[in-house]
């Protein structure tokens, strides 16, 4: 399914490249990766399409790895003669603006998940028609979700992590027995 | 005649007044919500301490159970709700989240390390969420404080 949907996806709308995973284990899902430019011409044709519809956007998540951003699309379709599911993956190599279409206006579920992602990794969507925190108070700063997030130490007078309540020993405690714990795993493997 | 007299002092008579008549404020943050309003039911029935009357405005209310995980973005609410409410108010922190961040803790960014950190605490009541005999504890607990205070005394009824 998935190699035919990238490939009706190639055929349909140029320069969309995509390309069809398929998980050597059969009880992983796989998935289809499209360049991010030509997301909503592809998410309009999944929509409006006679051949392979998806008329449900179930879930979007956005992945941190570090030198690149993974946008994940879960489209589904409901109909009871014709189910099916993909998920659709979107690359952004820009860390510092990452950037994206908002496709609100073809699936209407996609407001609250694309602020969601807004929110947690800070992935900017283009024409969203309400692009605010979802969950973060509005003023916070920074995403939280991403692997580069800083803790804040103050927020609105109030102390994130007290001295008084954290007990910084038993964390020092716990690190010194991580490192010392892979130096010895590093000690065994050299001999 | 005899039998139709009680003495007693007028400290005693207020303070058995207020203590059987504590009225929470409808007031739930998370699952530990659950558990309070299971308290509230007919099975643990809080009106059988006199406390079972939620009031929905923190104005009419007498005590205010924290019962949840208090995040930031939360903390500056309860801090208007507290100061809202009228004097002598009472708070109960209700599970592990309110009373020291439970298990948002260590790496919890978002969560409030304790609701004491905003607002004043009487009873604490430890659990992850506290079955409801332990909630009613926590009251029976606040009840004896409040049976132990010098009402006239305080400095909020001379002022008055």
């Amino acid at each position: 399914m998935l190699n035919q949907l990238a490939e009706t996806i190639n055929r349909n709308i140029q320069g969309a490249n995509a390309q069809a995973f398929i998980p050597e284990d059969a009880k992983l899902h796989g998935s289809v990766t499209i360049e991010a430019t030509k997301l909503f011409e592809v998410a309009t044709w999944l929509r409006s399409n006679k051949e392979l519809p998806f008329n449900v956007l179930q879930v979007i998540s956005a992945v941190d790895y570090l030198d690149y951003f993974e946008v994940c699309y879960m489209f589904a379709n409901f109909n009871p003669e014709d189910m099916r599911d993909v998920i659709l993956k979107v690359k952004l190599t820009d860390r510092v603006n990452p950037n994206l279409d908002s496709i609100c206006s073809i699936y209407a579920s996609a407001n609250f998940q694309e602020r969601e992602a807004f929110d947690m990794m800070g992935v900017r969507f283009n024409n969203h028609p309400d692009h605010r925190r979802i969950l973060c108070p509005d003023d916070w700063e920074g995403f939280p979700l991403r692997k580069d997030y800083v803790y804040p130490k103050m927020y609105n007078g109030m102390e994130v992590f007290p001295d008084a309540k954290m007990n910084f020993e038993d964390r020092e405690f716990e690190a010194r027995q991580k490192l010392i714990s892979k130096a010895q795993n590093t000690a065994s493997t050299d001999v | 005649m005899q039998d139709g007299v009680v003495l007693t002092t007028l400290d005693d008579f207020l303070n058995w007044g207020r203590k059987n008549s504590l009225w929470p404020m409808t007031f739930g943050l998370a699952c530990c919500a659950i558990e309070m309003m299971a308290t509230g039911a007919a099975k643990y029935d809080l009106e059988r301490f006199g406390c079972g009357a939620f009031m929905a405005t923190p104005r009419r209310s007498d005590v205010m159970i924290v019962a949840g995980t208090v995040t930031f973005k939360m903390a500056t609410r309860v801090k208007t709700l507290y100061e809202q409410m009228a004097e002598p108010k009472y708070v109960i922190s209700m599970g592990s989240c309110a009373n020291k961040g439970g298990p948002y803790w260590q790496y919890g960014y978002h969560v409030l390390k304790g609701v004491d950190e905003v607002v004043p605490v009487d009873v604490y009541v430890p659990g992850c969420p506290p079955r409801p005999e332990a909630l009613i504890e926590g009251v029976m607990t606040l009840q004896k404080k409040i049976a132990n205070e010098r009402l006239l005394r305080n400095k909020w009824v001379k002022h008055a």
